[in-house]
C-alpha cells in the first residue's frame, strides 16, 4: 500500500523514538532509522538533514502527542491532587506501556545535545505549569519559586533511575513513591503519605 | 648535576629515583584531571585520546598503560571528581550537630564547590549524559551519594518512620532536578543563591512546610 509522504515521514519518526530507545543516541545510525522505518535513504534525506535533525523532529512529535495527551489528564474541575494524580499515573502507565519510547523521551534526550535538552525543558514545563497551580494550597508559605522544577526533579530522577536499569515494566509498583514526591513540596508529609496510601490501597 | 647542552634532562637516576608508583600516580592524576578539563570544553564525543595526553602532558603509551580506552579514562576522572566533590560535602555535614544544619551546610558546601567550576559542573551533571551508558549510570550513582544528606531526618522528624523508604533519593532527585536546570541556563553562578530554596524543598519532605520553614528561616530570613 503506498502511504501518503506526510505518514512516511511520521513513520520514520516513529522509528527514530523506537531505535534510539532500543540502542541509544550515540549507537543510533541514519542506516538503522531506515531499516526500521522500512524506507530509503533518499526519502529520509528528502525529509531531515542528518539524524540529529531527524531526532529533534521525533522529539518534538513525542512532547506534543504524547505529553499533550498525558497532561490532558491533568485538566479539568477535579481537585488539583486528583488531577495531578491522574497526570502522573496516565505517564507511568504510558511509560510502562512502550518502554523504547520512555528510554528515548526521559534518558537519551540528554545525549542528543542542546537543543534536544531544551526540548526536554519545555516537556517538563507542561508539567510544572500545572504543580504551580499547587502553591494556592499553601498560600502563606511562600513556596520556593522554583519550587515546581524540585518536585518534577524528584520524579524524573526515579524515573530515570528505573529505565536506566531497564525495569521500565515496574514503574507502576513506583507510583506511590512518585506520588509522594510529587506532591510533598507541596502538602507536606502527612498529606502526602497519606495520598500514598489511598494510592496503594487502590 | 651539570648538564651537558643539547643533551635532553631526564628523571634523575640512582637512589635519587622517583619510586615507579609515584610517577605511575602523579601522571594519572594529571590525565584525570586533563580528562574533566578536555571534555568540559570540547564534549566527550569531539574528545580524542591525543587531546587528553596533549593536556596531560603523556604519552599514549603511557595513556594506554593506564587505561584501556577513552571511555574508561572518562569514568575513572568522573568517579575521582565526584569522590572529591563528596569528601567536601561529607565533610561540611559532619561538622554539625543538628541534621536540618547537617543539611544545609552539605547543601551550601556542594552548591559552592560545583559553582567554582561551573564547566565541570556542567559535565558532571548535565553533559555527562552524552557519555554512553556506562557514564549514565555512574551520574545517577553520583546523584545517589546525596541520599546520606538527608537519611537522618527519617529520624529526627516527628513521625518520619512513616515516610517511604526512598525518601531520601527522592530529595536527592529533587535538588538536583533544581541545580541542572540553572546548570543547563548557564547560571552556575548563580547556585549558591538557591540554597534556601533547596533547603526548604527538601526540610519540608521530612518536617512539614511550618518547621521547614522555620529551619530555613531562621539563619537566612
Amino acid at each position: 500500500m503506498q502511504s501518503s509522504e506526510s505518514s512516511r515521514r511520521q513513520d520514520i519518526l516513529a522509528a527514530m523514538i523506537r531505535v534510539v530507545g532500543a540502542k541509544g543516541y550515540r549507537e543510533t545510525s541514519v542506516a538503522d532509522v531506515i531499516e526500521e522505518a522500512e524506507t530509503s535513504r533518499t526519502t529520509f534525506y528528502k525529509y531531515f538533514d542528518d539524524k540529529h535533525d531527524c531526532f529533534l523532529a521525533a522529539y518534538q512529535l513525542l512532547v506534543d502527542q504524547v505529553f499533550g495527551e498525558i497532561v490532558a489528564n491533568c485538566d479539568g474541575e477535579a481537585t488539583w491532587t486528583t488531577r495531578m494524580t491522574a497526570g502522573l499515573t496516565a505517564l507511568v502507565d504510558r511509560f510502562a506501556d512502550d518502554p523504547q519510547l520512555a528510554r528515548t523521551a526521559v534518558v537519551e534526550v540528554a545525549a542528543a545535545g542542546a537543543e534536544a535538552r531544551q526540548l526536554h525543558t519545555d516537556a517538563i514545563a507542561r508539567f510544572t505549569r500545572y504543580l504551580d497551580a499547587g502553591r494556592e494550597l499553601v498560600p502563606d508559605k511562600q513556596l520556593p519559586e522554583n519550587i515546581s522544577l524540585m518536585s518534577a526533579g524528584a520524579v524524573s530522577g526515579l524515573i530515570f533511575d528505573e529505565l536506566l536499569a531497564g525495569r521500565a515494566d515496574r514503574l507502576p509498583d513506583r507510583l506511590p513513591d512518585l506520588l509522594f514526591a510529587m506532591l510533598v513540596p507541596y502538602v507536606g508529609p502527612q498529606a502526602a503519605t497519606a495520598e500514598m496510601r489511598k494510592l496503594s490501597a487502590a | 648535576m651539570p648538564q651537558s647542552s643539547g643533551e635532553r634532562w631526564r628523571p634523575p637516576r640512582g637512589r635519587h629515583r622517583l619510586p615507579r608508583e609515584v610517577v605511575e600516580r602523579s601522571q594519572r592524576e594529571r590525565l584525570l584531571e586533563a580528562t574533566m578539563r578536555v571534555v568540559a570544553e570540547k564534549g566527550y564525543g569531539p574528545a580524542t585520546v591525543t587531546d587528553l595526553t596533549r593536556e596531560a602532558g603523556i604519552s599514549r603509551t603511557t595513556f594506554y598503560a593506564l587505561f584501556v580506552d577513552k571511555e574508561a579514562c572518562f569514568l575513572a576522572a568522573y568517579d575521582e571528581t565526584v569522590e572529591r566533590l563528596m569528601r567536601q560535602v561529607t565533610s561540611a555535614y559532619e561538622a554539625q550537630e543538628r541534621w536540618p544544619e547537617r543539611a544545609r551546610a552539605g547543601l551550601e558546601a556542594l552548591l559552592a564547590e560545583l559553582a567554582a567550576d561551573p564547566a565541570q559542573a556542567r559535565l558532571l551533571l548535565v553533559d555527562v549524559a552524552a557519555a554512553g551508558p556506562a557514564a549514565q549510570r555512574r551520574y545517577r550513582a553520583a546523584v545517589q551519594r546525596l541520599t546520606p544528606l538527608f537519611d537522618e531526618g527519617r529520624d529526627f522528624a516527628p513521625g518520619g518512620r512513616g515516610l517511604p523508604a526512598n525518601a531520601s533519593r527522592l530529595a536527592a532527585g529533587a535538588v538536583v532536578g533544581l541545580i541542572a536546570d540553572e546548570l543547563v541556563a548557564d547560571r552556575a553562578d548563580n547556585l549558591p543563591s538557591l540554597l534556601s530554596d533547596l533547603l526548604f524543598a527538601t526540610l519540608i519532605a521530612y518536617l512539614g512546610p511550618d518547621a521547614a520553614a522555620r529551619e530555613v528561616g531562621e539563619r537566612t530570613r
